[in-house]
């Protein structure tokens, strides 16, 4: 009898560590162990208390029965006394007794107190065993392992929601003070508003179909927004003349790509490259740009986009000295100008994700309901889709 | 065919539910089988054989839910049988003291015979 005994204990001890490994989510991992501890003690009642934080109030995770008694109701100053883990007869608590608590184990891991468990008496009315104790006791400090790996668990996911939100959080502050940069930037230059949000958009569109990653894609996002911040020093009347410039009025405007350059040289970027990406924007592949005359080898790829979107939609917003192109002449024109100042590679693309736009498979159309509202999109169409395969001759020759 | 690792049927014979216990009588199947006599239970029949031919396991969670099972028609007044229990488990019982509480039988038959015969 007492080897069978001894086995049911040793088995009731598995069942506990196959609930306690489980897959099982933490609810009913509880209810399982509750059940382990009524089933080996056959008791027909019991409950388990439990508090996450050392700071949190203790409440009942998992009980059957006992459904009158609250955690307030039982002293917590005999639990905290007694032996950890210990399971004792609470002897002159009115409300343990009142509803029937036989045993009572306060839950200790390590030098915390986390818990504890109620028993109510045995099914057959026996006492409860000296065995009995020492074999809850056991359990009992099972119980408070499972329930302290879940709160660290727990914790350690509040962290990391925690870190999440301040990076987010973050992230807001660094795009809001981008917008506000450019918002700047276009408020001074009349005839350029959103100029800035539109070109960091139109990469955007570039640099995806290209390809390119999340992170890099976020680079020349912020590049775009900021490429034209070196204006913000060029006096309003030379950036707002409706006449053509003189040659010293020029020298001035060209200063912006590099005014640009050596003020987002002060803000260390995550992304590589934003500040060469912006200081790159008025070079040609024909080395005849500005500042550094560079051809199109030493040009990024970044630049070489950033360079694209930032004409064409020169091209296609109304200007002081002259009026706004439509699509179709401001395609002729990129083409036109091919190889001296723009790549084929990058207008390969964007002619794609302006046929992807007319097709209705880009997510947010963004770029021709812009500029070409109401008008025939099957002619752009028929025009893109004709650029789109001499490119791509043209990419496959290279 | 069902998936389900563990299930619970059951058929009425007169005013007495057979009810079977399948696979692994463990937290999930116990709550079911809580489930499935309570609801006799609460249609007025007092008389739950339990058939335990196909239950390969009862572990502590299974006898902590053959216990609430038990508790609910004691307090309904009604009996509980149990029938074909494997050795093993039938020595479980007895080792814990429970057999005294239960009723068991070889087969649905004795079990049956056995619960009309109470039936003045
Ligand atoms: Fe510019
Ligand atoms: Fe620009």
């Amino acid at each position: 009898m007492e080897l069978r005994k001894a086995l049911y204990n040793i088995s009731a001890l598995g069942d506990l560590g196959v609930e306690t490994t489980s897959e099982k989510n933490f609810q009913e991992k509880l209810d399982s162990l509750l059940h382990v501890v009524l089933g080996t003690f056959l008791a027909g009642k019991g409950a388990i208390a439990y508090r996450e934080k050392p700071a949190s109030e203790i409440s009942f995770v998992a009980r059957k029965g006992f459904h009158d008694l609250s955690v307030g109701d039982i002293d917590l100053g005999p639990l905290l006394a007694a032996g950890r883990n210990r399971p004792y007869h609470p002897a002159g608590n009115e409300a343990l007794a009142g509803a029937g608590v036989e045993v009572i184990t306060p839950l200790w891991e390590r030098n915390d107190f986390i818990g504890f468990v109620l028993l109510g008496k045995k099914f057959t009315a026996e006492p409860y065993t000296g065995e009995d104790l020492e074999m809850l006791g056991m359990i009992a400090h099972q119980i408070a392992i499972t329930l302290k790996n879940h709160a660290l668990f727990h914790h350690v996911t509040e962290q990391l929601e925690e870190n999440r939100k301040l990076y987010e959080e973050m992230r807001r502050i660094y795009h809001d003070t981008l917008q506000a940069f450019a918002a700047a930037i276009d408020a001074k230059d009349l005839y350029t508003k959103h100029h800035s949000q539109r070109v960091a958009k139109y990469s955007v569109a570039i640099a995806r179909e290209l390809g390119w990653s999340e992170h890099d894609i976020e680079g020349i996002y912020v590049a775009g927004f900021l490429h034209d911040v070196g204006k913000l020093v060029i006096s309003n009347e030379i950036l707002n003349k409706k006449t053509p410039f003189t040659p010293d009025e020029m020298k001035e405007m060209r200063r912006h790509s590099l005014l640009s350059y050596k003020i987002i040289s002060q803000i260390k970027f995550p992304w590589k490259d934003v500040e060469k990406i912006v200081k790159h924007h008025h070079e040609r592949l024909d080395g005849t740009g500005y500042p550094d005359a560079l051809s199109r080898e030493d040009l990024s790829e970044g630049a070489k986009i950033l360079t694209l979107a930032d004409s064409f939609d020169a091209m296609t917003s109304e200007r002081a000295y002259r009026k706004k192109m439509d699509v179709r002449k401001a395609l002729a024109e990129l083409k036109n100008c091919l190889h001296k100042q723009f790549d084929d590679r990058i207008l390969l693309a964007f002619c794609k994700v302006l046929d992807k736009e007319i097709r209705g498979e880009l997510p947010e159309p963004d770029i021709l309901p812009h500029i070409e509202r109401g008008s025939d999109l099957s002619v752009i169409s028929a025009l893109l889709e004709g650029l789109i395969e001499e490119l791509s001759g043209d990419s496959r020759e290279a | 065919m069902t998936t389900s690792p563990f299930q619970v049927t059951s058929r009425l014979v007169k005013d007495v539910a057979i009810v079977y216990p399948r696979g692994y009588l463990n937290n999930l199947s116990g709550e079911y089988l809580v489930n499935e006599c309570g609801r006799h239970a609460q249609a007025g029949l007092k008389k739950i054989v339990v058939n335990f031919h196909e239950t390969d396991l009862i572990n502590s969670i299974g006898i902590s839910f053959l216990l609430n099972v038990m508790e609910d028609l004691q307090t309904a007044g009604g009996t509980l049988c149990f029938t074909e229990m494997k050795k093993v488990h039938l020595d479980t019982f007895e080792m814990l003291g429970l057999t005294k509480y239960f009723l068991f039988f070889p087969d649905e038959e004795a079990a049956l015979t056995a619960l009309d015969a109470r039936k003045r």
